[in-house]
Formats: structure tokens, sequence, C-alpha cells
């Protein structure tokens, strides 16, 4: 058991994790033909459009603001909503249009449903609104939300194809995505499971006949809810496996899966794999006991810190001083009961000012996280390993992933560059 | 906050800088809200901490800076609104956030910012500010942005927040006071968004040598106690105009003066004004701040010392810039390089171009052609008779310059596509890159602008971008198809018109 668990002290909140509005979107970036609609002041448009843009999918940006200005919020920016929608459809010819209605319309009370209901007679698209004012709750309350409401969308299949899956939970814009689910899908192809669709990365047609896969792999509990209610609508059993970072948590993640559809695990492909990673590591064995029971913290998301976490500790055998969740989903706090015996410190959403003193007090030498830890990294002249979400400064268009076998060696090299690219003076 | 230093500019920070200079995003297919500029404005007071007043995605999603994507706004604790403060009122919120904000970061002044959230419930947030002040136990400012106190002045949030610090923290009750002046001196204020804005070092040399002192400068590693020094300044020299020192002139009698003379140039259409670059225009500038504080005499003689120094050294790269043609997209003298290129250079405009999409909804007609008209004018005035296209094709801008022989082609990839440029062999000098990291008032900056010119004509040639396999816009050409999508329905969607239809009418 870890030793301390602690939350936010204060009333003030310097946040660690992003609102309703950006789970969503996040949520609905990943369907390749949809259009996201912020119908929000400006300011909410162009920070969701940045995150976006910043990050390593220039070229599929599909975030429309509704050009809601001052004076509408005296009388009402419907309007405005009603032609974004029209322009989206004539732009884009989305077969989903998605309405993400954010605190000014929200509390100003424009009708936004009567907007959407009334365009359904004109767009042959769907369009459907979702309430995402910021007050509302965090990011992750917004993305369990969006994937609850396609499943309104989905077709039940009665006869299920054999050892088809749909991978919940995973997110598109995160760093290296591509790249991670080429290898998530490389490594189920290998026990003979093919990906039905994956939520979210799959067009809206293949996340309407979701159902027709045999289970449903939910990536460290994010997606959940959505799991849960696809089991009771379309009688589809779902597991919840780790994320795949190293080797045990690959290993897991096939074991879980294969065990789930009742097929026995490909040894071979994993012996294979395994031999593949000694044969990797043996080649820097020298600073991998050089970086030995390094102090590290890992800041990020429930459904990947605790995993990549678990992979540092066990099995590269770095010492993690603090382990900070900055966004948890429903199955974070059952993971710290469980198996909280990789981490020193775990702070559950904290505060970004509290979360830097605790670090800076740990002696902490190495971070994993996002971009916002750059400047704590630069303060405690530690590297910062950029992999949780937000990364705005750094982009990945390789495909070498973090994810998996093959993400293990890629991984380890990253890690053990850093500290050894870190020395600043000449 | 990063500061370019000469020394580290080339190596590091200029590329950092550049790449992320051509998002085509600033009223191409977004806008920031108010809370990015006005945590512009906390952000430079290096003591100074915003308080965000509203949910937690005004306060995470902000720390992203669209005006320095590069250099998050990492402090930006908010009071976490949620669904009962909207309901119930987010004053207690306030309240106690400001004093545990004041605890935990110590800070000389926090800049509450509020949001939509916060704005739309009628929180009354001057009341709650004086109530906490008013007990006395914070050794601190506090001032409060909403966005609303300087109506259509832009960039809003950072002109509001300047606001509310100049009236509710340096002229608060200075109405009747006399305020100890340090005579003769200025204030230097640069907006902290363009990069070489605080390079005022040699403004403030030419000023000093005119007997004008340096009251402060802003923003650069600038305190509270530093803001509270800004009315001892008998004028404040800003970029554009700004509110806040229109306020300081009527509050506290400290005038002021904006380099880029809009005001001006509405009643005199006298379009040097918009440019106060170059050799010429740099003297205009010293000169008539020299006038606002008497000090003409002085001025002349050291701006004609120093005009001739930039000169002689100017003559030398001249030689070899002389004449060159260049093609060069048209502003209006607006950010722009051109007067620089005719006027001190001696180089010829072959083509012009002038991609009004976006404007067009932005702008009226008449507007539009007033910016053209300008572009053509100072060319003509130094000399040439350029090709003008509007709205070009790449092709018909290539064809352009290469049936005008052009030498140079001084164009960004935020607005042109100059990779196809370069395949074509056409040379390119990029002027945003030089706006961003040099341009400046005074007389070394046309010199450093020769040199750079010098070096562009001369650049190896590269043959085969990457970035030509692309399919790019046909009218947009340095965006793809997508992004250009983007934009045009960002232009249209923000037209003022919209909002004021009926919406039955538009739902039809």
């Amino acid at each position: 058991m870890n030793e301390v668990v602690k939350t936010r002290e204060g009333l003030t909140y310097d946040p660690t994790q992003d609102c309703k509005l950006v789970g969503a979107a996040r949520a609905l970036g990943g369907i390749k033909d949809a259009v996201t609609i912020v119908h929000a002041r400006p300011g909410c448009h162009c920070g969701v459009l940045l995150l976006r843009a910043l990050g390593s999918n220039q070229n599929d940006i599909r975030i429309v603001g509704s050009g809601f200005r001052a004076q509408d919020m005296v009388y009402g920016a419907e309007g405005r909503l009603a032609a974004a929608i029209r322009l989206s459809y004539n732009n884009f010819k989305p077969s989903l249009i998605a309405v993400l209605n954010c605190s000014a319309p929200a509390i100003m009370g424009d009708d936004v449903e009567g907007v959407v209901l009334s365009m359904k007679e004109e767009i042959p698209a769907e369009i459907f609104s979702l309430s995402t004012g910021g007050y509302e709750g965090p990011a992750w309350i917004g993305y369990e939300e969006t994937l609850t409401e396609l499943t309104r969308f989905m077709h039940n299949h009665d006869k299920k194809e054999r050892d088809s899956v749909n991978i919940i939970g995973f997110k598109m814009d995160e760093i290296k995505a591509y790249s991670d689910l080429l290898e998530i899908e490389r490594m189920l192809n290998s026990q003979e499971i093919t990906v039905n669709a994956v939520l979210t990365n799959s067009s809206f047609d293949e996340l309407k006949n979701a159902p027709r896969a045999s289970l449903n792999i939910v990536f460290g509990g994010d997606g959940l809810e959505c799991a849960k209610i696809m089991q009771e609508k379309f009688d589809m059993p779902y597991v919840v496996t780790p994320y795949p970072f190293g080797l045990n948590n690959s290993i897991e993640f096939l074991e879980c899966v294969t065990k789930s559809l009742n097929k026995e695990i490909n040894q071979e492909f994993i012996t294979a794999e395994k031999n593949r990673i000694k044969e990797r590591i043996e080649r820097i064995f020298l600073f991998l006991q050089g970086i030995y029971d390094m102090s590290v913290a890992v800041i990020g998301d429930g459904a990947r810190a605790f995993d990549l976490a678990k992979f540092l500790s066990d099995e590269l055998c770095l010492n993690v001083k603090v382990l900070a969740i900055t966004s948890r989903n429903l199955i974070s706090r059952d993971k710290n009961e469980n198996n909280g015996d990789y981490f020193e410190t775990l702070l559950l959403e904290p505060d970004r000012f509290e979360m830097d003193e605790e670090i800076k007090s740990k002696g902490v030498e190495m971070i994993f996280g996002s971009s916002m830890e750059k400047k704590l990294a630069y303060e405690l002249g530690a590297p910062l390993v950029r992999i949780s979400y937000p990364v705005i400064d750094e982009v990945s268009i390789s495909d070498a992933a973090y994810a998996g076998f093959r993400g293990t060696p890629h991984l380890i090299e990253k890690i053990v560059n850093s500290v050894i690219n870190n020395y600043t003076e000449v | 906050m990063i500061h370019e230093e000469e020394n580290r500019e080339a190596g590091f920070l200029r590329p950092l800088v550049n790449a992320y200079s051509t998002l085509p995003l600033h009223g191409i297919t977004a806008i920031p809200g108010k809370i990015s500029g006005a945590l512009m404005v906390a952000d430079a007071i290096e003591d100074a901490v915003p308080l965000i007043h509203g949910p937690i995605g005004c306060s995470f999603q902000r720390k992203i800076n669209p005006f320095r994507p590069y250099l998050p706004f990492y402090e930006t604790p908010c009071t976490d609104m949620n669904d009962l403060e909207v309901v119930y009122g987010g004053e207690d919120k306030l309240r106690m956030g400001i004093k545990e904000t004041f605890e935990k970061y110590h800070p000389n002044l926090i800049v509450v910012i509020t949001t939509c959230a916060s704005d739309l419930i009628g929180d009354d947030f001057k009341a709650v500010i004086e109530e906490v002040k008013a007990k006395g136990d914070m050794d601190c400012e506090v001032v409060y942005t909403t966005g609303d106190f300087t109506e259509k002045s832009k960039p809003v949030g950072y002109q509001d927040a300047l606001y509310a610090i100049a009236d509710q923290m340096l002229c608060k009750g200075m109405e009747n006071e006399r305020t100890d002046k340090n005579d003769g001196s200025v204030n230097i204020v640069t907006f902290p968004i363009h990069g070489a804005g605080l390079k005022v070092e040699e403004m403030a040399s030419v000023l000093k040598e005119m007997g004008i002192e340096i009251n402060k400068v802003c923003f650069d590693h600038t305190r509270v106690e530093d803001l509270y020094d800004l009315p001892k300044a008998e004028l404040t020299i800003t970029d554009y105009p700004m509110a806040w020192a229109r306020l300081m002139k009527k509050r506290m009698d400290v005038d002021y003066f904006a380099t880029v003379r809009l005001e001006e140039y509405r009643d005199s259409r006298d379009a040097e004004l918009l440019s106060p670059y170059g050799i010429e225009g740099s003297a205009r500038v010293f000169l008539e701040i020299a006038k606002r504080l008497d000090k003409e005499g002085e001025a002349e003689d050291v701006i004609e010392r120093r005009k001739k120094e930039a000169n002689e050294r100017l003559s030398e790269v001249r030689k070899e810039l002389e004449g060159k043609k260049v093609a060069y997209t048209g502003m209006g003298g607006l950010h722009s390089l051109e007067v620089m290129l005719l006027q001190d250079m001696g180089m010829k405009a072959s083509v012009i171009i002038y991609n009004t999409r976006g404007l067009e909804r932005l702008l009226s007609e008449d507007a539009i052609q007033e910016v053209l008209d300008i572009t053509l004018e100072w060319a003509r005035k130094y000399g040439s008779d350029p090709e003008v296209l509007v709205n070009p094709t790449t092709e018909g801008e290539i064809k352009a310059m290469k049936r005008t022989e052009t030498d140079l082609a001084v164009v960004s990839s935020l607005t042109n596509a100059v990779y196809e440029f370069n395949k074509e062999g056409i040379r390119t000098f990029n002027p945003l890159d030089f706006m961003l990291h040099h341009q400046r008032i005074g007389f070394e900056c046309p010199v450093e602008l020769a040199f750079q010119l010098k070096d562009a004509l001369k650049k190896p040639k590269t043959r085969n971008p990457l970035l030509c396999m692309l399919e790019y816009d046909t009218c947009r050409t340095n965006l793809i198809p997508h992004w250009a999508k983007l934009a045009d329905m960002f232009a249209i969607l923000r037209e003022g018109a919209i909002g004021d239809m009926d919406r039955a009418a538009y739902l039809k």
C-alpha cells in the first residue's frame, strides 16, 4: 500500500485537468467524419482549437465555433448556431454534427435543443447537442457523457463477430496515439483478434456498428459508463485492461482480452516479443543500471498514469516518489486501493501549486507528464518526458509507439536519452 | 517570461517562436478570448498573480497562451466555480479565493479575471474586492477585469486589464492629489505580444541624448512598485492607442503618444503616420515626442546626427540592394516593411500581392480599397510601377514575379505558398520573422534589415520543398483546403449581422 494519499486542500484550484467541454471535444475529435461545434464565446473555441492544432493532427481539425459575440449575450446566439450547423454540413459533409453548449449560452438559456431539432429537417446528418458548461464538471465527465451519448446511435447486432473487439477509452490526441494504436492492433492480431471500432478513432458508421463486436476493451477505465450501457443494451461484455505501457502491462492486456474471449493466449508471440525486448535492453544495460532507482514523478490521467507508474517501478525499477492523477475516472480509487504499492505518494486531482510543492520536496530527478510540467521540470533541473495530455510542444508522426511490446524499447530509449541528453553545461 | 536576448536569439528562441508563427489563428480561424489577453498582463508583472473567477476550464484551457503558444501561463488559479455558484452566486468563493491566493502565492497584486459564468450571474466583483481590502489583513493590491471597461479597444482582455490597473490602482482617489513628477521623463510601454517590442534600448538612448529621461520601461521585469511610478512621467509612449493611457491623461495628467498614430490618421489620412519604422519614420516619431516635451531644439541635432550615422552604415549595403525588384504583400503600412524597402533600401516594387479574403467580412469595400491605395501610392511615390495582384493564385503570383524579373519575394508562410516560389527559383525573405524579432523604432533597424536582405539575395536555392507535395487551397494559398474551410466559415460566422437577425427568419 502506498504511503500517502493526498487530495486538494484549498478552495482555489490551479487545475491540472480541463473542463467538461474539452472531455467531450476529445471524444468527438476521434470520430473521423464528425464536426464539433463549440457554441461559446470565442475563448472556448480558440482553446479547444489550439489544443488540437498544437498536437500532431494539424490536417484534421473539425472544430467550428458558432461565432458567438458580445451582443449575443443579450439577444441570444441561436441564429449563429443554426448558421454554424449549416456551414459545417456544407463544407465538410459530416455524418455527425455535435453541438457543445458551453457556459455562456447555457446560462443565458439559448434553446440549443430547439435549434438542433429544427435543423434536422434540413441537414442530412445526425445532429446532437451536449451541455458542456465549464461549471458542470471536469473533462472526464464530458468524455464519459459523450461516449454514452454515442450509444444512442448504435445498432444492435444479434450475431456477434467472433474474436472481434472494440477499444473504448482511446484518445487520438494523446502523444504517440497513432503509433500506439498500430501496435495495439498488431498485438491483438497476433492473437487472431480483430478491431471492430475504436471509441474514438473510427467513422461514425463504424461506431454505429460497434455492437457487432464480441467484446469491449476499456483502457484504464475511461469510457466505462459507455461499456456498461453497451453491455445492458447490446449484451456485450467488457473488460477493463491496463494501458499497455511496458512488458508486463502488455502481457496483462493480452491475457485480459484473450481470457474474456475464451481464447488460448498465443505464448509463442509473447516469448518472441520478450526476447526482442531483452535483446534491445541488453544494448544499453549499463545505462539502465545507471538510472536504477532514480526518483521520478508521474503526472497524468487515471487511465494511463497508474499503468505507466507501475511499469516504471516494477520494470525499470525507478522510484516513483509522486504519482499525481490529474483527472480520475470511475475506477481510479479502486486502482489505488487494490494495487497501490508502486508509488510513494498519490495525489488525486491536485492543485498545481500544491502538486509542484510536493514534487519539489521529494528530490524528484525526472518527471513524466504533460507540457504543463515544463516549468516545474526547469525549476528542478529534471528532464521531462512528455507522455500525458496535453502535449503541445512535441510532435509524433513516426510509427514508433510508446505502448505495447514494440513501444517498450522506444519508451526506454526516450527515458534514457532524456537523462543523458539533459546535461546543459558544456 | 522569456526575453529575446540578442546572443540566444538566433540559436534557440528565434526558431522556437517562428515554429508557432504560422498558426492560422488570430482573426483567421479563431479569436483568443479576453482571459488570454488579461493573463498576458498579469504574466508580464513579475509579482502579480491572476485569479480566474470561473470554472476550471477557464483556467486550464487558458494556460495555453494563444499569443505565444510556446510559453504557457503556468500559474492560473481559479475559484473553481460549479453549478452551485451559478445558481446561488460566486461571491463567497471569490472572497475566500482572493484571501487564499494571497496566502498561497504572496503576490503584490492579484488580478481577478472574470469569466462568462461569473459575468452572467451578476456577481458584484467590485463590492467583494472592496470588502476584502477593507479588512486590511492582506498586504496586496487587488483589481478586477471584466472586458467591459474599454469597449471595442483590442485586444480586449489586454486593454481591459491594463485599464483596470490604472483605474482601480494607479489613479484611484488621485484625481485631486498632486503626484511628484519626474519632469521631462517618459514611460515606454510596449505590447509584450510583439517579439521585438522589448528592444527599446536604442529608443531610450536617443531620447536620453535629447535630454528626455526614461521613467519606466514596461513590460520588462516590471513589478507592482514600477507601476506606481508610471504617473511620475510626463508622457507615456505606447505602440498602439491604449485606453489606460487615455485614462492616465484624464486623471493623472500623464500625456500619451502612440507611435502608430491611428487616431491622427483618421483625421488627416496621412499614411506616413501609420509607419513609425525606418529612418524617416523613426525620426518623425522622435521629433514628435520631443515636441510634446519642448525638446525640439535638442532633438533636431540628435536626430540629424543619428540619421547621418545610420545612413553612412546603410549606404555600404544599400549599393547591393538599390534597384533590386521586390514583390510583397500590401498591408497599407501597418506592421509592414514596405516603406523601409522602398525608402531606406532603394528597392523597387515589382509585384504587390493583395489578399482580401477574410478582410471582406471585417472591413468595408472602401476600407479595403484605402489600404490598397496606400500601398500603391507608396510604391509610386518611390518610383515603382508595380503589378498589382488582388487575390491571385500561386501560379499567378509566380508568373508575375517571373515576368517582372523579381529578385526577391518578401512574403511569409502565414500568407503565401513560399515553398512554391522557392521551387520555381524565386528567393524569399520572411517579413514575419523580421517583424517578430527585429522590427522596432530606431535607426539601427533599417541597417539590420539591409544586411538581412543582402543575405536573402544570396541564399542558396531550395529546389524540392517537401511542403510542395501537399495540396493547397486555391484561394488561401498557404492553407490546405481543410483549414481554408475553417477560415472561410469563421469569417462568415463572426459577421456582425448574424446576431442581429431574427432567429426564426434565420432558421428558414
